[in-house]
């Protein structure tokens, strides 16, 4: 077996993600683990975990990108690209199953995004929220630890309540902290206090959203997306439907490595 | 029972170049002279100069008096014609912003806390000594309310009154009546009197620097173009402190060597680097934070529009008459009709200007920066950006101040941003 595979990985502030694809682009693999403090570290394990996984000898991976907030970290990469790019023709290339798609947010574990593309897959406009974590994965995050809650239970709590989602007014992450304290001191429950946290960065996220303009199919990714209450405020908020792939966390590993695939077919083509 | 003596240790005096602020400087310093190959030898002149003026702390030489300006809307002819010597006063150091936190409102812009931060510092860097009168233009808002804070910090300031519209010709006459005063607090500062023939050298003075960096602007128009970004703003810096005439002759040794390299083929970067126009709240040293990563990221920055650099030097006096009534005027004219600052009313010039830019240096793209707290770049965006988004030419917004503590979110739109200007132009080729 003499198949070509391409690589990327996507070295963010949580987690670090890789995913493997063939010569025709096919996902072949893919594989998420805590970025902890040791970014360099832990993205070569990630890397030799995926290939474990998948039975792929290291020198069939031809190509290989980095991407992500640590990507410079990643010297063993062929070639490195902004998350923006990587995002959006990840999303490009999982969008054409659902007929194709335009408008992209990604919330991560310290920014949100919101990305315009063409109908090649190359970005045309994005706006992301300025350097701080609201609204962003960090948010959830907190939440969480506030509410004695693990981060997957969030969702299902979204739809438990009776009564009306409380309003979480703070937009920075350490005050909406004491927000919440403050919620739970006055006997609100979990349920109302969480569907408030989701639709608190489902506004701002829409706001995003709305500043790249609407383009049909919207795609939401990113760790968070994984979250089904937030996906339905964010619905709610955009007032249209939004595409939740199946692999949220790895849309843009998955195009680092549709982006490994392409450099490097092109590559072999420039040769000849 | 024994009781130990309390001891005062006293305080170890910090030699200039070991102070953050030498230590800020020389961080940026090293990033564009190391960071890049084969960088022109002429630019040595002005690296240099900010080694010894803003690593060192050596002290800047000026002749007769000294007049600090806080805005490029103060006619500096007038100053020359006087006979003493005009240094631009706005700090572009991250140090001396979060000193001028200390007494200013935390929402106000980078650039005006650094410059109160830089007045209200022990040492003032550059080390120009202390202006004999800072002039202070009523532009923004910031600007015009520092006035009364710079006179708190013990200096004479004069208040240069700049109207905010202007398209009416109310607002010619106030202006040429303004610098009409500012002659007069000149007259009365140095106890000389404005003449013709010394007006007509100060504006000859001031052209001819003028056209050393017109002439710069021809390098930067090739494609690909002979000099980066980066060098292009230290120039231009330079110009705030630097003895104008030195600075001048460096320019023209400058735009030699540039020659030479253009007809020896040799670029500054490579024939695909994205070409970026520079635009909103101007950089200057040491924060000099975006057009580095611009060209870091292998873009290149070929023009800007911007008041530490283009905007500053571009437009020159146009006098008709050269009796000193009519020179007064042409010089008033000029530091008014031709502005882009977003102060004003409408920005139908401004608008027009970029495309301008845009169209001359064949600009790929365009950034658009804008201090967190600049109030009226801030709110110009959204028409820029309609302007833009009509003619085609993407445009990246980035909001930001002069702490280094964002450059990895930063670097990440600016990346991703020359990558989309790539795409783009592989996909029209």
């Amino acid at each position: 077996m003499n198949k070509n595979y391409f690589a990327g990985i996507d070295v963010g502030s949580t987690a670090i993600k890789v995913a493997l694809v063939d010569e025709d682009g096919k996902m072949a693999g893919e594989h998420v683990t805590p970025s902890g403090s040791l970014f360099h570290k832990n993205s070569l394990a990630a890397l030799a975990d995926l290939l474990a996984q998948t039975g792929v000898q290291r020198e069939r991976v031809r190509y290989l990108i980095a991407t992500g907030y640590g990507r410079k970290l990643f010297k063993e990469a062929d070639d490195s690209i902004s998350e923006i790019t990587a995002n959006a023709m990840g999303a490009f290339e999982t969008g054409k199953a659902y007929g194709g798609v335009r408008t992209i947010i990604n919330i991560g574990g310290q920014d949100s995004k919101a990305i315009q593309i063409d109908d090649t897959g190359s970005v045309v406009h994005f706006v992301m929220n300025d350097k701080c974590a609201a609204g962003t994965g960090r948010f959830l995050d907190v939440a969480a630890r506030n509410l004695e809650l693990d981060l997957e239970e969030l969702g299902e709590y979204h739809f438990k309540g009776t009564c009306a989602p409380l309003k979480i007014n703070s937009t920075c992450t350490v005050f909406a902290e004491s927000e919440i304290i403050g919620l739970l001191a006055n006997g609100h429950g979990k349920s109302e206090i969480i569907a408030g946290i989701h639709y608190s960065i489902a506004v701002r996220t829409a706001r995003l959203a709305r500043r790249v303009g609407l383009e049909k199919h919207v795609y939401f990714d990113g760790g968070p997306a994984l979250n089904k209450g937030l996906v339905a405020a964010l619905q709610e908020e955009l007032g249209c439907q939004i595409i939740v792939p199946e692999f949220p966390q790895t849309t843009t590993a998955f195009g680092a490595a549709i982006l490994a695939r392409n450099e490097f077919l092109a590559e072999v083509e420039d040769a000849h | 029972m024994h009781t130990k003596a309390h001891t005062v240790i006293p305080i170890q005096p910090v030699p200039y170049s070991r102070s953050r602020q030498a230590g800020e400087s020389q961080t940026v310093l090293d990033q564009i002279t190391k960071d890049f190959d084969d960088n022109p030898q002429a630019m040595q002149y002005f690296y240099d100069l900010f080694q010894k003026v803003y690593c060192q702390g050596e002290a800047v030489p000026h002749e007769g008096m000294l007049v600090g300006t806080t805005c490029i809307q103060a006619p500096e002819e007038l100053i020359y014609a006087f006979g003493a010597t005009p240094m631009r006063l706005c700090n572009g150091s991250y140090h001396y912003d979060q000193r001028g936190g200390d007494f200013m409102p935390a929402k106000s812009c980078s650039l005006v806390k650094a410059t109160l931060g830089m007045l209200s510092a022990e040492h003032v860097i550059p080390n120009i000594g202390k202006p004999d009168l800072i002039v202070n233009p009523t532009t923004c808002d910031q600007k015009k309310k520092s006035s009364a804070m710079i006179e708190g910090l013990g200096y004479a300031v004069f208040d240069l009154e700049f109207p905010n519209v202007k398209e009416s010709e109310a607002s010619r006459v106030y202006w040429q009546r303004a610098v009409r005063e500012f002659a007069q607090r000149l007259r009365t500062l140095t106890g000389k009197k404005l003449t013709r023939k010394n007006l007509r050298a100060a504006i000859a003075k001031i052209a001819r620097a003028q056209v050393a960096f017109r002439k710069l602007h021809h390098f930067r128009q090739l494609s690909p173009s002979i000099i980066l970004g980066k060098d292009a703003f230290l120039v231009t810096n330079a110009y705030f402190f630097d003895n104008i005439d030195s600075w001048t002759a460096a320019v023209e040794k400058l735009n030699e060597e540039l020659a030479q390299r253009e007809q020896d083929g040799i670029r500054a970067v490579q024939k695909k680097a994205p070409r970026v126009l520079f635009t909103g709240s101007p950089p200057i040293f040491p924060n000099l934070k975006l057009p580095l990563l611009i060209e870091e990221s292998g873009g290149v920055v070929v023009a800007d529009e911007t008041c530490s650099s283009n905007r500053m030097l571009y437009d020159m006096t146009a006098v008709d008459e050269w009796w000193l009534n009519d020179m007064v005027d042409s010089l008033a004219d000029k530091y008014l009709k031709p502005c882009t600052c977003p102060i004003f009313t409408k920005n139908d010039d401004r608008k027009r200007r970029l495309l301008e830019l845009v169209n001359q240096f064949q600009a790929d793209g365009v950034v658009y920066q804008a201090f967190a707290g600049c109030q009226v770049y801030e709110m110009e965006v959204k028409s820029v950006a309609d302007a833009f988004n009509q003619a085609g030419i993407p445009m990246l917004y980035i909001e930001t101040d002069y702490s280094p503590d964002d450059k990895g979110q930063m670097s990440t739109r600016i990346e991703a941003f020359l990558e989309s200007l790539k795409a783009k132009k592989k996909r029209q080729a």
